[in-house]
């Protein structure tokens, strides 16, 4: 049974523009391209990170602030040997059903691990990262959360980042 | 934010279940994925789908030659559903019909 | 609305606007439900009040008189959400 070509379009359409429509100017556009940093590696000899912005922490931790209006601007270290059971999902911007029965559809640490047991990846940074992506402040999130994110990233020897949602 | 990783040295992928907002956003890599907001990797349990879904994200930080790229997974909502419940009944997860 | 359209209103009166943000962030992206929302909160302050049980009223007055005007403000916000969940009927997707 092969799908039609509408099974690979987003499951909600027009998201940007709806979004965009409620709160003018809350949603990036940027018409100007990053150079790629190039893999200096193979895979199975670099060190991976991962990012979140589905706020994801460890139980115990201060909530992520999802009641306030303007937005959560930071991050939480989440260590990449924990296990699901340790971690908490603390956002109201989308279903979160699929990962409070298991994390990974979200947050695949336990995926990653054994991709680094296995020797797919080269190895996994000692924490990942975490925060939330709704924020109705897209600069400030780039001056101050984006830049101390990608200084952490950097600073903890990732060779490379995968991130999620986007 | 993955832009300014990838501004540090630090090659990046997202996935990304909003195509139109990753077409806006223009990040240097990135996998598209037809599934509900909150199920980037997939649905829980499917541990193969999960896995298939971060490899083929890794996978762009090697080949992916422009900036700015979308790739998209070949993989449908439906298929993944419905080897989910497939996998969660073989689990002994679920018992009965749900619906949706 | 960009956090600059808002000061903006805040900053000449535009009370409609702001009024409208607040909706939107309560209401889950719409207003209509947002105004529904607020009524709700209300609702379910009022109702745990209505055979006058006990309140940690020292707590109350010294939190007002101790705290400043943004984390008042912030728990406002918190309330609000708290006491929609408590009635049930949850407009959200995830988790407080």
């Amino acid at each position: 049974m092969t799908g039609t070509s509408s099974d690979r379009e987003q499951l909600r359409p027009g998201l940007w523009a709806t979004v965009n429509e409620r709160y003018p100017g809350s949603m990036i556009t940027k018409p100007d391209l990053v150079p790629l940093a190039r893999l200096e590696k193979s895979l199975a000899q670099t060190r991976l990170t991962f990012v979140s912005t589905a706020g994801v922490q460890p139980k115990g931790t201060l909530p992520f602030d999802v009641v306030h209006p303007v937005g959560d601007y930071s991050f939480r270290r989440v260590p990449s040997t924990a296990e699901p059971a340790d971690l908490e999902i603390h956002q109201l911007k989308y279903p979160t059903d699929g990962a409070n029965r298991d994390l990974n559809v979200i947050f695949p640490i336990e995926r990653l691990r054994e991709l680094a047991a296995e020797g797919v990846v080269g190895g996994l940074t000692p924490d990942f990262f975490s925060f939330i992506g709704y924020n109705m402040d897209p600069e400030r999130l780039e001056r101050t959360l984006a830049e101390e994110i990608a200084a952490a990233v950097a600073a903890d020897g990732a060779e490379a980042a995968l991130l999620a949602p986007a | 934010m993955q832009r300014a990783i990838e501004r540090r040295g630090v090659p990046t992928v997202s996935v990304t279940v909003a195509r139109d907002v990753t077409e806006h956003a223009t990040p240097p890599r990135a996998v598209f994925v037809p599934f509900m907001m909150g199920h980037h990797f997939g649905v829980p349990f499917h541990w193969d789908l999960q896995r298939r879904i971060v490899l083929e994200a890794l996978d762009r930080l090697g080949k992916a030659e422009r900036s700015g790229e979308i790739h998209d997974v070949p993989v449908t909502w439906a298929e993944a559903r419905r080897e989910g419940v497939a996998i969660e009944r073989a689990l002994g997860l679920r018992t009965e019909r749900r619906p949706g | 609305m960009s956090l600059q359209y808002l000061k903006d209103a805040a900053a000449s009166g535009d009370t409609e606007a702001l009024i409208r943000y607040v909706r939107l962030h309560l209401g889950d992206g719409d207003e209509a439900k947002g105004r529904k929302e607020i009524d709700k909160a209300w609702i379910e302050a009022l109702k745990p009040l209505l055979d006058l049980p006990p309140a940690d009223r020292e707590f109350i007055h010294e939190t007002l008189t101790m705290k400043d005007l943004a984390t008042l403000a912030h728990l406002f916000f918190d309330l609000h959400f708290y006491l929609v969940k408590q009635s049930g009927e949850w407009i959200h997707d995830g988790n407080l």
